[in-house]
């Protein structure tokens, strides 16, 4: 007969005291800040959905203040703010974006169900920290399509900017293949021989060759 | 037998099997996000159209263009030595353009927004050097394709940046007949001879 079978006990304290260290780990586990809430193939098309995207004249509400579910973060730097932003915007530059303090204000926001408008200079400043909010499940987080300068040009009349298209900035504004077509009047060579990825890996020089 | 020993096997065996609901689905190898955070507020992924050109032409091998417009917009223009890889079409394949051991992978839209979110994704799934050409294609159209004189009061590298965009206009057009000298780089690609078969030795 064995030690712990004579002592029944034994084998019962062993056991809660492991059962224990298990939940104080999970307990204590260190959480990331933020974590993925999207997959990658969700994250792709995520790109794409309107309803992530801000449009100009949805400022015109924010600026009139008829709503109060709106903020907007500045992600310019502090000194560019100051030069002239948005009228109620904050400041949140990009480099406080990863401080602790950002992540929880967000979070706030997010829990009391207030939409956030990230704006840069342009809305290429503002779409990669969008993107990356919108994976980890910030659902509340939009971008401002055209970014600060499209504003700019068009703060006087906000409200018409529903019928011009600039702010798009994903459109080709020139006849590429007209535009690059060679000067000398030779014919344009429109559609190059097909492109394929072609990885080659190097041969190994091949047999012995010679050598001492 | 001893009921305990059945205890313990029935816990050991809850364990394994919450093991399971912890360990998502087999999702490919993605970095964390705050470090994702941490690389997309960094500037050093932009490119410009005048960088982009000056590869090119140099024909540098370890440059790899991604066009992400579609597949139409491509067949109608694209860069030199560029390969289409469409925006919706990114994730499928990754491994046959992406990773390439020494390569530099810029990535091209009409404008820069396409070319950016295809970044993130791809720096998502962990992949180095990676950039984006600012301002895209419009912008290449813009500043090598047609580029505009300098100010007489701008500042002598405007002056140069022009010259060199002239010289790279010429070599992406074309050209005009008087230019056809500069216009064409020759490359002269010199392959060290391999050593055939044995060579003998000393």
């Amino acid at each position: 007969m064995e030690i712990h079978e004579s002592n029944p006990w034994k084998t019962l304290i062993a056991l809660s005291a492991f059962i224990l260290i298990l939940i104080v780990g999970f307990i204590t586990m260190s959480k990331p800040l933020l974590t993925y809430k999207l997959d990658m193939k969700q994250s792709l098309e995520e790109v794409k959905n309107a309803d992530a995207c801000f449009y100009p004249w949805q400022l015109n509400s924010f600026l009139t203040e008829e709503t109060k579910k709106v903020v907007l973060f500045d992600l310019r730097d502090n000194f560019v703010f100051g030069q002239g932003h948005i009228p109620g915007a904050e400041n949140l530059s990009a480099q406080d974006l990863t401080k602790k303090e950002s992540g929880e204000r967000l979070e706030e926001l997010k829990d009391q169900g207030i939409t956030v408008v990230l704006y840069g200079e342009d809305q290429l400043q503002a779409n990669g920290p969008w993107m990356l909010f919108r994976q980890v499940g910030f659902r509340n987080i939009k971008v401002l399509l055209g970014g600060y300068q499209y504003y700019l040009q068009h703060k006087d009349n906000l409200l018409a900017t529903k019928t011009d298209p600039a702010f798009q900035k994903e459109i080709p504004k020139y006849n590429f293949a007209e535009m690059a077509k060679p000067k000398d009047g030779s014919a344009a060579t429109t559609t190059p021989e097909k492109k394929t990825v072609v990885v080659t890996q190097r041969k190994k020089s091949g047999g012995a060759s010679g050598g001492c | 037998m001893n009921r305990n020993y059945i205890y313990l096997t029935i816990l050991m065996f809850i364990l394994a099997v919450g093991t399971l609901v912890i360990k998502k689905a087999n999702e490919p190898k993605q970095i964390e996000p705050q470090q994702l955070l941490f690389e997309l507020i960094q500037p050093t992924r932009y490119v410009s159209t005048d960088q982009v050109a000056k590869m090119i032409i140099k024909n540098d091998p370890s440059l790899e263009i991604i066009d992400v417009r579609s597949a139409m917009e491509f067949n109608r223009f694209s860069l030199p030595r560029s390969v289409n890889v469409p925006l919706d079409s990114l994730l499928n394949n990754t491994s046959s353009y992406l990773g390439i051991a020494g390569t530099k992978v810029v990535f091209v839209s009409d404008n820069d927004i396409a070319a950016d979110q295809a970044w993130v994704i791809t720096k998502r799934l962990g992949v180095k050097s990676t950039y984006v050409m600012k301002g895209g294609l419009n912008q290449w159209m813009e500043t090598i394709i047609d580029p505009k004189q300098p100010d007489p009061t701008e500042p002598y590298t405007a002056f140069e940046t022009y010259a060199f965009r002239q010289g790279a206009q010429l070599y992406f057009t074309g050209s005009k007949a008087e230019a056809m000298e500069s216009s064409k780089i020759k490359v002269e690609v010199q392959r060290k001879k391999k050593s055939g078969g044995a060579s003998g030795g000393c």
